[in-house]
């Protein structure tokens, strides 16, 4: 292997593990690994890089801080928590993982990450596309009316826009209205049909939030008030998030 | 195993069996409690029904067979399985289409479609809950693909398809195609250590060992190649001997044991094979298809167990175990309540076996004084003259399930016995050992005026004694009895030929009934007992086991090599759940010391033995200046105990900073733990080597106590446990959880790599890899623990006096590991403490209690009947050459000067027989085994012309 020894011992350091264990509701149960290997055998990213999350959360373990908090393989690890379905102690890796992601300078992190997050901040839509106001409202009305013409048995449906007091205030993936608009509309024909009373707001409508992603808590939080304030001011009941 | 018991529970004269019932509520106090039944309906009245099973052929509504775990159906009129008892049917009232085909159907007249719930009342003086255990159900863990895949069962399922009684009848079987598997994979810990899924956060003990002989068994079943794995945290096979057996299995049979455990199982529609994938010990993953997946599920306390507790007051734990004191592990919250079995806590048979002894203790301890009232006694009917009478011999031949039926051709046995000269009636039985074989057996005895019977079946060493009660109960001498053992001596060694294994049976048949006819009935000598015991050893086990006995109204004598009682115990601080073994000792001691019924001897060895069963005759030195002291007792029991292993490991002979886990216990005790930076244990150390193979089953715990007991001190201290398994078992899994919880690493080494320990002026360096990251690792530590193990008292010297013997690892050895775990071989000698195996204190507790309550059922009775299986001297023909007295292994024979002769007393004779062999003239006869009944055996056997 060449690698040099595992140095341990001595008098106890305080390190990267308890930070996060102190953040989390019982410590994420950081500490409770039977090493049993569940996660690793179920993880996606389990290989890549030579890391696999029992690795990660043992080295975390055993206070190798430079070691997890360098690891590209934090960034391949798509906190999907399959990892925590099947733990028998429960213990939120992915969370150990979002720290470690937080404790990167924001300029070596990846950069598709970064890009989109910035897009995200660059107006109140919080589309990572840099869609604006006026481009999703065109878009929406476009299809629709296309849909209402060409499929007679939904001339009557409805994509509310800024519509205020509904039951739902619906988000959408910035992806669709940009690049694949045909794509929003089975769910309206759903919504539709079960007779829903819903709207998109022109403000704070891209359901994404890569600044998450980013461990970017800051502007993740920034994000999420926007889109908050968005239903607030239609006086929506329920904000439905479809991502 | 369990059908000898069964029989005899059911045939006992003072157990009333009441089943179908549950109790609705106990009021009063210990020594008078009235308990209050619900009787539920079974609509068969089980007096009357014969069990012939005729209502439930002619059932035409079917329902999922529970106990074959839904893969096989049952009728609405059932029974739960061949071999229960009481042998009665019922109906099933949510499945009964009522159409009145049974009641017609029913020659004894037993259906009672009016049977309604019933209210009963019992009074009695103390109360024991076995309620038991379920396995766990895994339907919820989806990932598991239970209740989804068909070819994924549970062990409970797999125990079903192992049985002769089950689904397949015991051919090993998927139930998707029944076809046989060409490999099986065991996933552990399903339902036991999780506290995600199911919130079980104990270990439930006894999986890793069903897991293992579940493997072994299939493989042993299976008519070709087998691949077996069991997917593993640790494997935790803690139990006397079970170490041998695991590597028995890993070694020899090629069973795998992966540490690993699997995320999903998925299964390959075409074939319906099933596809793991997981993470190997390096960390590589690995993708394997298997026949089938067995869930290893864990123990859990059924519902109605729950509620049962409710409403009887008993206090549960969180798991809904029976909470206990760990010095009163079968006493529940309630007083005169008593419990045993896993309803006290995850636990396997011998366990349970011995806690149900201990139980049984405790319940009779509150009654001694009333003891033989309310009781019914046997009558043996008067017995029948057989003088002058030809041979008339039945043969009732076995399957034993499939175990015999399975390879040997029965029926073909069956009609060959049936042409052998004095043979009038055979027949042939599923289960020769279960109760309604027993009925049939004296059936026929009477209808054929039987007066001889052989049994081809198993091992008379297990079975023996109840077909000969059997054939008591019918006025017939027990000794006209004879057994071909046509399975362990032939089905199951000769499986993979069955023709020859056939032609074996008809051989040993032949042979048997040969001897049969040559048998005569025999008297048995009955003699008195001296009803006062002797305890060997004076720790927490010895003074257990009298101060139990004693409070049983016998009086005991308690000796101890030692000049103070105490024991081992005296070196011990507190337990795992931080109970004060100090405090425990002193009040045990001075307890015992207060009872009028117990005598303490201190200072004293056993120095000569002689007597026998019921009348023992010790000799004693005793005190400084070595007093002799002879004692007469009836019973013994054997509590020498054992010692921490000093390790010639790790420099621990030359640096005192390297100390054994006791060691360390002294040092938290008097110093505390604030000068420690970081603590190094170090498990397995005289354990799990090539000197000693057994685990010694308590190091994983004590390391658990103390690294916690440290964190308590320091919590800043760190603490590494370098160890091969973890074997927390049962609800010790919680302080494990909470060990590591505090920060304590653990780290895995396997057993060719030990850990290198350095020591300098400055600290102690140890050296050893991490299993996860496969990395070497360097600890700087201030103090190394060492988890040594246990060792047996050395008793060579008392064993050969009392010839009691012991295994290679220097335990003594119990008569039978499940069916009597605290009896030794020799009648009236019992059992107990860590002279038996390492275990903890509350282990050693209920095991004593258990060896007293075995010696009670011994001492209880006045006079006992000698075996008439007792060598005898023709005198007249006797050249006095002394070749029997040299021979015999427990010095029985002796020249008797005055008289001039050779004397046998038949009351010490063990009846093994070495003398009758080795007499040159031929004048010692073993009754039962006279010359000519062995010599016509060998005749017949050379008759049949091999």
């Amino acid at each position: 292997m060449g690698e040099p020894a595992i140095k341990l011992g001595g008098k106890k350091k305080s390190v990267f593990m308890d930070k996060v264990r102190e953040l989390l509701p019982e410590g994420g149960n950081l500490n409770l690994c039977l090493t049993c290997g569940a996660c690793s055998s179920g993880c996606p990213a389990t290989g890549l890089d030579g890391m696999d999350p029992r690795k990660f959360l043992r080295m975390a373990a055993l206070g190798m801080d430079e070691e997890v908090t360098s690891t590209k393989w934090v960034w391949m690890c798509s906190l999907c928590q399959r990892c925590v379905y099947v733990c028998p102690m429960k213990i939120d890796i992915p969370q150990l993982v979002f720290n470690a992601r937080a404790s990167w300078p924001r300029e070596d992190r990846p950069k598709g990450i970064v890009g989109s997050c910035d897009m995200a901040l660059r107006n109140d839509t919080c589309s990572a596309m840099g869609a604006t106001e006026e481009d999703f409202k065109f878009v929406v009305e476009d299809v629709l009316e296309e849909y209402q013409e060409s499929q007679p048995e939904f001339k009557d449906m409805k994509a509310p826009v800024n519509k205020k007091g509904t039951q739902f205030f619906l988000n959408q993936n910035s992806r669709e209205p940009v690049t694949e608009p045909d794509e929003m509309v089975p769910l309206w024909k759903i919504l539709d049909l079960v007779g829903a009373d819903w709207t998109y707001g022109t403000k704070g409508w891209a359901a994404e939030n890569y600044c998450m992603f980013l461990a970017d808590n800051e502007n993740w939080k920034h994000i999420v008030e926007v889109k908050k304030k968005a239903v607030e001011d239609l006086e929506c009941k329920i904000w439905l998030n479809t991502e | 195993m369990i059908s000898p018991k069964l029989v005899e529970v059911g045939r006992h004269l003072n157990i009333n069996l009441v089943t179908n019932s549950e109790v609705k509520s106990i009021e009063g106090e210990p020594g008078n409690f009235e308990v209050t039944l619900t009787n539920n309906p079974r609509f068969i009245d089980p007096d009357i029904c014969t069990g012939c099973g005729d209502c439930a052929r002619h059932c035409p509504a079917s329902a999922v067979n529970q106990i074959n775990k839904g893969m096989s159906d049952q009728k609405a009129t059932y029974i739960e399985y061949a071999q229960a008892v009481p042998l009665a049917f019922a109906i099933d009232a949510n499945v009964c289409i009522g159409c009145g085909l049974c009641e017609n159907t029913c020659l004894a007249k037993a259906i009672r479609y009016d049977d309604k719930i019933r209210e009963t009342k019992v009074t009695v003086g103390s109360v024991i809950l076995s309620p038991g255990t379920e396995g766990f159900d895994p339907s919820d863990l989806d990932y598991l693909g239970y209740g989804k895949f068909p070819n994924v069962v549970t062990s409970e399922g797999f125990e079903r398809i192992l049985s002769a009684g089950g689904p397949y009848f015991g051919h090993v079987m998927r139930p998707l195609d029944r076809e046989e598997p060409k490999s099986i994979a065991w996933l552990q810990c399903v339902g036991s250590r999780d506290t995600n899924r199911c919130g079980n956060g104990y270990c439930s003990s006894v999986c890793c060992m069903y897991a293992t002989k579940e493997a072994m068994i299939a493989k042993e079943h299976i008519h070709g190649d087998l691949d077996c794995a069991v997917f593993n945290m640790d494997m935790r096979t803690v139990g006397k001997d079970y170490e041998k057996y695991f590597l028995r299995a890993r070694d020899k049979e090629g069973i795998r044991f992966v540490k690993a455990r699997v995320h999903t199982v998925n299964e390959i529609p075409e074939t319906g094979d099933l596809k793991i994938r997981f993470a190997d010990e390096d960390g590589e993953i690995k993708e394997e298809i298997f026949s089938m997946v067995v869930l290893s599920v864990g123990l859990t306390i059924p519902d109605s167990a729950v509620q049962l507790a409710k409403r009887l007051d008993i206090d549960l734990d969180q798991y809904n175990f029976a909470k206990s004191d760990p010095f009163a592990p079968v006493e529940t919250s309630r007083e005169g309540i008593f419990t045993c079995g896993v309803f006290q806590g995850p636990k396997d048979i011998p366990g349970s076996v011995t806690e149900a002894s201990a139980a049984a203790c405790l319940a009779g301890a509150d009654l001694s004084e009333s003891r033989g009232e309310d009781i019914q006694t046997y009558e043996v009917p008067a017995e029948i003259d057989i003088e002058g009478q030809e041979p008339r011999i039945g043969v009732f031949v076995c399957n034993c399930g499939i175990n015999i039926g399975g390879i040997v051709d029965v029926p073909a046995v069956q009609e060959y016995a049936g042409n052998l000269p004095n043979v009038v009636f055979t027949d042939s039985n599923l289960f020769t050992c279960s109760q309604d074989t027993q009925e049939k057996i004296k059936e026929k005895i009477k209808e054929q005026n039987l007066n001889r019977v052989v049994v081809a079946s198993c091992s008379p060493k297990t079975h023996e004694p109840m077909f000969m009660e059997t054939l008591e109960a019918c006025g017939l001498n027990r000794y006209l009895f004879e057994m071909a053992n046509i399975r362990n001596q032939d089905s199951w060694i000769h499986s993979k030929s069955p023709d020859l294994a056939t032609q074996k049976a008809k051989d040993l048949v032949r042979m048997a009934v040969a001897r049969a006819g040559t048998l005569k009935p025999l008297k048995e000598k009955v003699i008195r007992v001296n009803q006062q015991g002797l305890v060997i050893g004076g720790g927490i086990s010895g003074m257990n086991a009298a101060l139990n006995l004693a409070k049983q109204g016998f009086k005991v004598i308690l000796i101890e090599k030692e000049p103070i009682l105490g024991g081992f115990a005296l070196k011990l601080h507190h337990t795992i759940e931080g109970a004060d073994v100090r405090e425990y000792v002193k009040k045990l001691i001075s307890e015992v010391q207060a009872h009028e019924n117990v005598e303490i001897l201190t200072d004293a060895v056993v120095t000569g033995f002689g007597g026998y069963k019921g009348n023992f005759k010790t000799e004693l030195a005793v005190g400084p200046n070595k007093e002799k002291r002879k004692i007469d007792h009836g019973a013994i029991i054997v509590a020498t105990g054992a010692d921490e292993y000093q390790p010639k490991e790790y420099h621990y002979e030359d640096d005192d900073r390297i100390v054994t886990q006791v060691g360390l216990a002294d040092i938290l005790e008097d110093k505390g733990a604030s000068d420690f930076k970081t603590v190094v244990m170090i498990q397995c150390v005289g354990s799990r080597n090539e000197e000693m193979q057994e685990c010694s089953r308590i190091c994983c715990q004590n390391a658990v106590k103390n690294a916690l007991h440290i964190k308590r001190l320091n919590p800043e201290a760190q603490v590494f446990v370098l160890y091969r398994d973890i074997r927390t078992y049962g609800l010790l899994e919680d302080y494990y959880t909470e060990a590591r919880e505090k920060g304590v690493i653990f780290m895995r080494f396997e057993d060719d790599s030990p850990p290198d320990v350095t020591t300098s002026s400055g600290h102690i360096t140890v050296k050893t890899k991490d299993h996860i990251l496969k990395r070497d690792v360097e600890i700087s530590a201030d103090l190394v623990a060492l988890s040594a193990g246990m060792r047996a008292a050395d008793t060579k010297e008392l064993s050969g006096i009392m010839k009691l013997n012991a295994n290679p690892e220097g335990y003594f050895i119990e008569a039978h590991v499940k069916l009597r775990p605290v009896d030794m071989p020799g009648e009236g000698i019992f059992l107990c403490g860590t002279a038996h195996g390492p275990k903890l204190i509350s282990e050693a507790i209920s095991q004593a209690q258990a060896a007293a309550s075995r010696a009670t059922t011994f001492l209880a009775r006045p006079e006992i009947k000698l075996s008439a299986i007792a060598a005898k001297v023709d005198t007249d023909h006797c050249v006095k050459c002394l070749s029997c007295v040299r021979t015999c292994p427990f010095d029985v024979p002796v020249f008797n000067t005055e008289k001039k002769v050779i004397e046998i007393d038949e009351a010490i004779c063990h009846g093994c027989g070495a003398c009758a062999g080795i007499c040159p003239r031929q004048t010692i006869q073993l009754g039962f085994y006279e010359d000519d009944q062995i010599e016509c055996k060998i005749d017949a056997l050379l008759a049949g012309g091999m």
